[in-house]
């Protein structure tokens, strides 16, 4: 196994050397195949080439092919109609797995001979969504590409040896481009052809390779369970994670599992790699890149594996360390100012975390007549029992009582959403503008709706009664219950959703209220309507145990 | 409790945006910033525009102490009904 630089790949043939399996697939095949397509590519004079395929040695074949024919290449990060539309000014051919684009199969003709590759004429765009969500391509030039595997392989080169290369993530995007494709190649190791994003795949390709390594995202490695052979994944030589935070637990529970850390990568489509760490709260950045901080304090990059010259700034807060490692504080924009205060919002989130009551908090800012903070909090178990033996005015109080070594009083959250989980969107984020809306909303009236089914005339209800039901406080401040006139209204206004009733409450009898329903209970409500006597039966049960109970008489509007 | 008591106490809680809390929980002698009620001086800020606005009186911008009247809801009342008279 030798080293080849990224810009020669396409000058010596080497058929001993593995590129990828199933089919096997050598170098000598590659560098044949992509000379081939680079002629075709040619003939048939495109100049622009956007290029999604799924199995990454096709991509490799379609990128030295490219770049050897002088064309320039697309790497759209999907395919759906809008992202076609959007670049389609800027491409002359579709290669895609896609019917009706062209297949790179179709891509024939004579060789073109071997050469070196221009280090600073080839090149590919990549697509990123962008900060504000508009798209945006970023250029990369090969010599920007190459620094960067350069370095890759002086840090881990000799950990992986000969591992094969097993990615979860897509090569399309610059962490699985680099990573699963163009250092592998470089470095004479073979990788899996397609993306594996199931971890029951990973250990299925792990299994078949003596020596392997992945190269993996946080959605993935926080999802491995105990369903998996552990004792034999523990053999992978390295565990890289990129494109996202990995959660500490997460982290810690894979160092349980394969005793090592997994080695986390900070970069981004603009800026390639960062910097990088293992089993550790700090950041060090990679040899060569060069860190710096503007006034605000925000993270700047200068980096070979940017365009020359060119000084990134990003909207990462950051705290250097003097050993140059450094800390990430959260995003600029997560950095708030409130009466000419800098705050840290992550920083109090992360404060709030270690409180016992505590599982996870997101904090923005409320803007009343002066502007204050305000927290969602999911509550752990025993958050929730605090909620209920002691209210939610002591709880909030001692949640405030938490932070006042952290922050300056007037960063203290003012008004508080207790939930029982994060309403993340489909990206697994929740954006700050969405943490406004629900800190600003009023809190509910309403119980949490999780199953209804109707047997005969009777219907059963499954409700939650939610942690912050805008009922509880004012009853009985230091231990929250469900007011028996709100367990009447809730039995009225569900069973009027769910059956045609006259709409008029005229009485109530039989009442019996059994057992306190406490925020957080899960109960069934049983309803059943006597149109002869006009009356609602409604029955609560939490589990076995009878709650309330009665009926209540409707009548016309008219009546 | 005057009714004044019981509307300063409930101009109070509106304007500052105060959760959890009701007239009941503030008493009319208790201390309404520092520790007391962990109000802070941006809120005497936002209670000095809102009980003007509340009440259509002025605070005398050259006076001195004009900040103690915002003590107490106690001194709050006594400030109020001196102004509403003048």
């Amino acid at each position: 196994m030798s080293w080849i630089d990224l810009e020669h790949l396409l000058l010596d043939a080497h058929p001993q050397r593995a590129v990828a399996h199933a089919p096997a697939f050598s170098h000598a095949a590659l560098q044949e195949r992509a000379r081939c397509v680079a002629a075709a590519l040619q003939q048939r004079g495109v100049t622009r080439l956007a290029v999604h395929l799924e199995d990454a040695a096709e991509l490799a074949i379609a990128l030295f092919a490219a770049w050897r024919a002088g064309v320039a290449v697309l790497l759209p990060s999907d395919l759906q109609a809008q992202t076609r539309q959007r670049w389609a000014g800027h491409v002359d051919l579709w290669l895609t797995d896609l019917p009706g684009d062209t297949r790179l199969d179709q891509l024939n003709a004579d060789p073109l001979p071997p050469a070196s590759l221009d280090l600073d004429q080839c090149s590919l765009s990549l697509c990123t969504s962008g900060s504000s969500g508009e798209p945006k391509l970023i250029e990369k030039r090969l010599r920007q590409l190459a620094n960067e595997v350069s370095t890759l392989e002086r840090l881990w080169g000799a950990d992986l040896g000969d591992a094969c290369i097993i990615g979860s993530v897509a090569a399309q995007h610059i962490y699985g481009l680099l990573f699963r494709v163009l250092w592998p190649l470089c470095a004479g190791r073979s990788f899996v052809r397609q993306q594996l994003p199931f971890p029951e795949d990973l250990q299925r390709a792990s299994r078949e390779h003596e020596s392997f390594a992945w190269v993996a995202s946080p959605a993935l490695l926080k999802r491995m369970g105990d369903n998996l052979d552990w004792s034999h994944l523990s053999a992978v030589r390295r565990v890289f994670s990129s494109g996202g935070a990995l959660p500490a637990d997460a982290a810690a529970s894979l160092h349980q599992r394969l005793g090592q850390w997994p080695s986390e990568i900070l970069g981004s489509s603009e800026t390639g790699g960062i910097a990088w760490r293992q089993g550790d709260t700090l950041w060090r950045a990679f040899d060569d890149v060069s860190l710096s901080q503007n006034a605000d304090g925000a993270l700047r990059i200068e980096s070979p594996y940017l365009p020359s010259g060119h000084v990134e700034q990003t909207a990462d807060a950051v705290r250097f360390l003097e050993d140059g490692h450094f800390e990430l504080l959260g995003r600029l924009d997560r950095i708030v100012k409130l009466e000419e205060k800098r705050i840290s919002l992550p920083l109090l989130e992360q404060a709030l975390a270690t409180h016992d009551w505590v599982s996870e908090a997101r904090l923005a800012v409320v803007r009343g007549n002066r502007a204050s903070l305000g927290a969602l909090v999911v509550l752990s178990a025993s958050g929730v029992h605090a909620l209920r033996n002691q209210g939610r005015r002591a709880l909030t109080q001692a949640l405030r009582q938490h932070l006042v070594p952290y922050c300056e009083a007037l960063a203290l959250p003012r008004r508080w959403r207790l939930l029982s989980h994060l309403p993340l969107n489909a990206q697994g984020k929740l954006p700050q503008a969405l943490i406004e809306t629900l800190l600003v909303s009023p809190r509910t009236h309403v119980p949490d709706l999780v199953a209804q089914e109707q047997h005969d005339d009777e219907w059963r209800l499954e409700l939650i009664v939610p942690l912050d039901l805008a009922h509880l406080p004012g009853h009985f401040p230091g231990t929250p219950i469900l007011p028996g006139v709100v367990q009447v209204d809730w039995a009225m206004n569900l069973s009027q959703r769910l059956m045609d009733l006259p709409p008029r409450f005229a009485g109530m009898e039989v009442l019996k209220f059994q057992k306190l329903v406490r925020p957080g209970d899960r109960i069934s409500l049983t309803l059943r309507f006597d149109p002869e006597r006009s009356k609602l039966h409604f029955a609560y049960r939490n589990g076995e145990a009878a709650c309330s109970s009665g009926r209540i008489l409707l009548v016309n509007a008219d009546a | 409790m005057s009714d004044l008591h019981q509307d300063i106490k409930q101009l109070i809680i509106d304007a500052l945006g105060l959760e959890d809390i009701s007239t009941h929980d503030i008493g009319n002698d208790q201390t309404l910033f520092g520790e007391g009620l962990g109000l802070d001086s941006v809120d005497a800020l936002e209670l000095g525009l809102a009980i003007q606005k509340r009440y259509g009186i002025k605070i005398d911008a050259d006076a001195k102490d004009t900040r103690n009247h915002f003590t107490s809801v106690d001194s709050l009342a006594a400030f109020v009904s001196a102004r509403q008279v003048a």
